[in-house]
């Protein structure tokens, strides 16, 4: 023991203990800094995941292991410090075991559908390839850490594929994206088309162009839909005006559907023509027509963090040169093959499905400010159960919380989202908080007794 | 005797306050609100509060004043009515007069007006916070679309549907009850008008039956949606009554005659005092305890109601440990706490915001908020405790170190008691909002800002009480982290809803006051080096000789 005192001395002093717990609040306030200025995630990988960080939290618990072993044989007095002290170490390991083995991600679905991927924070990038348009072998998977460690021109990310490499030499934590429509004379590019809706009270200028020549292209603008595609397809429902190219023409075909699917109006349409569509005294007019166009994407970055800014990373492949968004796709065609470089959130397959049946925002009485979020969803073995929040479900080791949902553009719930969560050091996290609270408690009762004995010293 | 004596003055003082007017009988008419129902009386307040700034126009009611917007808005119209105090924002409207209130018309003809709110809907689409200068926009834009919402009768919703959730407005009356709303508006007309001079005007009996009726009809409507009587009467007591304004002066007076009672040496004062003390403390809990009633949850869902609520457990606190340490500075100290927080709530209504509001459904959790949050904010309440014992020690420090030695070593005691109960607090209500954030979002621990700051203030009190046991934190050292660490308190109390703005605490983020709060941490901090630096400079030169 003696041995163990003299070489614990300074591990095991106060003093050290006094300078990591002011380490670790001043690393603490530099985060919550962080975080104001960027965002959550900036503050987790630059400042509480940091180096520095683990350092100090290293240190803590060689400390208080020391001080303990320090104090050795322990007295009644004791009881208290070794309690807490006990209860910081188990604490700390069991937020350890939660960052290496829990599971935090989030699962989307809409009313009606059936899910079991969960979606988690760590990001990953794939390239696969396809010589038919149709199958695809992957080629690469890897996460990055690119916000710890950015590539830059000097010192790129280099993905080896076959003999070509992707060289990933530019990396954007906060970008704007902007995309222009081109044309090309490349067969494999999809066509492209820039139209006008107007009526009144709506003036609409979008471009709409399909993704290589054998996918459709479709957009939303809320009162109707436009769709550009080779072949005719069949209604939907809804107001919709269908663009048909036929290859080598200059005009395109148009159909315009009804509501309830009858046909309103056909014929042709060219560059610069208007066709009056009947509803609304609507007017669609096309203002560009190219056979085949190109979307180029750029993302500009951004010092700040904004609600619509977005990771992007920037990268040559095949002699083309790219940039990619998070949560999003990039195809390079060449002359044999097409690739896909995709670059999101990592995936996770649960072993079961949910089912979401029913999503219900619940508002206080006369306003639009809510009051509840529920989630009905269908659990496969359990029936129907309601998540809301404060009222997880648990299932098969996970928990499934109600996190938020997504609205349409008239401002309805559409879907639900759930965070999905899997906590191996929940309860020895509990048990350390608990020691810890106890330990105080007892601390502070012996430091009574021991100040009546011996009255604080004079300064 | 005397104590009966100044009870009955204080009595007098409160029935005086309680006088009738006009617009009394229209005060309890209850109303569709905010996600609530409410009396007529705390709309108008609230109303008229944001956009005149205080309760009252020209010594009128806000009742009779907002109901008369909806009767003659052409008046109304052209009256100087709108705050509009921001600088910069009267700058870009291009209105150069030094003004504070502007009249409706000449804000609603100003052309840049719509070229702002459009500016300040962009920056709402793009999600982004907004500065001082636009906070000032909305706030105008609120203003300008309440008041017009009321002038047509589109936002006072008297009548239950008995189709739907949404009460029926005003303006969306007919038959029976609008004859009846039209004939309570008259008797509510003719009652002003009667009068010879406006102040002495008072609800004619027609008028005070009009407004019966009209309830029993909107009742009639659908009983089981209408209001419980019984919760108008005692909001619109609490209303009337200002139990924390009164608190604050009874806690005042109670001091006062301690300074009797101890410093002059008057033992006939300590009695007075303790009454007071109680007196106030029942003041104070008693309008806490209303409020509870009202808004049917625990006291401490945004920043007025903690303001309100933690000297509360200051002086609670203070009370208990003056039970084991036997020292008036620790009521002294308790009792000015409550005075500063309570002045507080009445001179900056619109930072300190007393409306009920409806609670985002992540805090609809009564056993959790009650549970973490009322513990995080006792501790804030220790430490507030320790923070006035500090500074009135270092003012002892200041003025003659031996001199005042027991009152030191006292005081020093409370202090590192208050801490030390405060740190027990802290580190429970930080786990325990652990375990609901466990409970309700999966996480134990996510480094939110506010749970961070929270931890920064244990660990600063931690590292004070560690530095204690080495010699490094003496008596004098102890008072000065009472007060530098009180600072860390402020932060995650104040600071991260109102400077930081950001995580997941997002319900409770505020603006203004920034300055004064700054301005006020940076006086003690100042106070600390001044004192610190005159000790050093005596305790050296007492050392050389």
């Amino acid at each position: 023991m003696r041995i163990l005192k003299g070489k614990f001395s300074i591990l095991a002093s106060i003093r050290m203990a006094v300078f990591i717990i002011l380490s670790m609040a001043v690393i603490a306030a530099v985060g919550t800094i962080t975080e104001a200025r960027f965002d959550a995630e900036v503050a987790q990988k630059l400042v509480y995941q940091s180096i520095y960080m683990y350092i100090v939290m290293g240190l803590l618990c060689v400390n208080l292991i020391a001080v303990m072993v320090d104090r050795w044989p322990w007295k009644q007095h004791h009881m208290g410090f070794v309690l807490a002290h006990i209860g910081i170490i188990t604490l700390l390991f069991g937020a350890w075991l939660t960052q290496h083995y829990g599971v935090d991600g989030t699962l989307a679905f809409e009313t009606g559908q059936k899910r079991n991927t969960v979606s988690i924070k760590d990001r990953e990038i794939l390239v696969y390839s396809s010589m038919d348009g149709n199958n695809f072998t992957g080629l690469y998977q890897g996460n990055d850490d690119f916000l710890r460690h950015p590539p830059s021109e000097k010192d790129p990310f280099i993905i080896h594929i076959g003999k070509d490499d992707l060289r990933i030499f530019q990396y954007e934590h906060f970008a704007f994206r902007e995309s222009e429509i081109s044309p090309t004379d490349k067969p494999w590019d999809g066509a492209a088309v820039r139209f006008q809706l107007e009526n009144p009270n709506v003036n609409m200028t979008q471009w709409l162009r399909r993704e290589g020549r054998f996918r459709q292209a479709e957009i939303d603008l809320g009162p109707a839909k436009v769709i550009l595609t080779s072949s005719l397809p069949p209604p939907s429902g809804r107001n919709e005006v269908v663009l048909v190219e036929t290859p080598g023409h200059e005009e395109l075909d148009y159909v315009i559907y009804n509501k309830d699917n009858s046909i309103r109006k056909k014929g042709q349409v060219r560059q610069s023509e208007t066709v009056e569509t009947g509803w609304m005294g609507m007017k669609f007019r096309l203002l560009r027509y190219l056979p085949h166009a190109m979307e180029k994407v750029t993302y500009v970055p951004s010092p700040t963090a904004s609600p619509i800014s977005i990771s992007a990373f920037r990268f040559t492949f095949q002699g083309g040169e790219y940039w990619l968004g998070l949560d999003s796709v990039v195809r390079v065609f060449t002359d044999s093959a097409v690739y896909l470089i995709s670059y999101g959130h990592r995936r996770l397959e649960l072993a079961f499905p949910l089912t979401l049946k029913q999503f219900k925002v619940g508002m206080y009485q006369g306003t639009d400010r809510a009051s509840s979020y529920e989630s009905l969803v269908e659990v496969p073995g359990r029936g129907d159960v309601t998540i809301s929040m404060n009222e997880p479900l648990k299932h098969d080791g996970y928990t499934f919380y109600q996190s938020s949902f997504e609205k349409n553009e008239r401002g309805e719930p559409v879907a639900s989202i759930l965070s999905v969560n899997k906590d191996p050091g929940r309860w020895i996290k509990y048990i350390g908080s608990m020691l810890i609270v106890l330990g105080s408690i007892v601390l502070f009762y012996f430091k009574r007794v021991k100040w009546v004995k011996t009255p604080g010293s004079k300064t | 005797m005397k104590l009966m004596r100044w009870l009955s003055l204080l009595l007098l003082g409160l029935s005086l306050t309680a006088q009738a007017h006009v617009g009394e009988p229209l005060e309890m008419l209850p109303m569709q609100d905010g996600g609530r129902i409410k009396p007529f009386d705390t709309f108008a307040r609230e109303t008229l509060q944001l956009v005149h700034g205080k309760q009252t126009f020209d010594g009128k009611p806000a009742s009779e004043i907002v109901f008369t917007w909806l009767l003659v808005p052409d008046h109304w119209m052209t009256a100087p009515l709108i705050e509009l105090r921001h600088a910069g924002l009267k700058e870009a409207l291009k209105i150069t007069s030094q003004e504070r209130y502007f009249s409706a018309q000449s804000l609603f003809t100003n052309e840049r007006i719509p070229l702002l709110v459009q500016e300040l809907n962009t920056l709402h689409e793009r999600q982004e916070k907004l500065n001082p200068y636009f906070q000032a926009v909305q706030r105008l834009e609120n203003q300008l679309a309440l008041f017009q919402a009321i002038t047509k009768g589109v936002a006072l919703r008297f009548v239950p549907d008995p189709n739907g959730d949404r009460w029926k407005a005003v303006s969306e009356l007919d038959g029976d009850l609008r004859d009846a709303f039209v004939k309570m508006s008259k008797g509510f007309a003719e009652s002003i008008g009667d009068a010879k001079n406006p102040s002495d005007a008072e609800p004619s009996a027609e008028f005070q039956q009009s407004v019966k009726d009209f309830m029993a009809m909107a009742r009639a409507q659908a009983p089981d949606k209408y209001a419980d009587m019984k919760r108008i009467e005692w909001e619109e007591h609490l209303n009337h009554f200002h139990p924390f304004k009164w608190a604050w002066i009874v806690y005042l007076t109670g001091l006062v005659f301690l300074f009797l009672g101890t410093t002059v040496k008057q033992k006939w004062a300590m009695p007075i005092f303790w009454a007071f003390l109680f007196g106030g403390f029942a003041l104070h809990g008693y309008g806490m305890g209303l409020r509870i009633y009202l808004a049917g949850r625990p006291p401490v869902s945004n920043m007025y109601e903690t303001v309100v609520w933690v000297p509360w457990c200051s002086v609670l606190l203070g009370l208990i440990l003056e039970r084991v340490q036997k020292s008036k500075l620790l009521l002294v100290c308790s009792a000015t706490v409550a005075v500063f927080c309570l002045i507080l709530t009445d001179l900056a209504p619109t930072v300190l915001d007393s409306s009920i509001q409806p609670l985002e459904p992540v805090l609809r959790s009564t056993f959790w908020l009650s549970t973490h949050v009322l513990i995080i904010t006792l501790s804030y309440a220790a430490f507030f405790l320790a923070f006035a014992l500090g500074d009135v020690i270092l003012f002892y420090y200041l003025k003659d170190e031996q001199r005042f030695a027991h009152q030191i070593m006292v005081g020093v005691h409370s202090i590192y008691r208050a801490i030390q109960v405060g740190i027990v607090l802290l580190a429970f209500g930080i786990i325990l909002g652990g375990i609901w954030a466990d409970y309700s979002w999966g996480r134990f621990w996510g480094w939110d800002p506010k749970e961070t700051w929270a931890l920064i203030s244990l660990l600063c009190y931690v590292a004070v009480l560690h530095g204690r046991l080495v010699g490094w934190v003496k008596n004098f050292q102890l008072a000065a982290a009472a007060v530098v660490g009180f600072s860390m308190v402020v932060m995650s109390w104040y600071g991260v809803n109102f400077v930081l703005g950001a995580g997941l605490h997002t319900y409770g983020f505020g603006a203004g006051g920034v300055e004064y709060v700054i301005g006020f941490v940076a006086l003690h901090l100042l106070y600390v080096a001044y004192v610190s630096t005159v000790r050093y400079g005596r305790v050296n030169s007492a050392t050389k000789r």
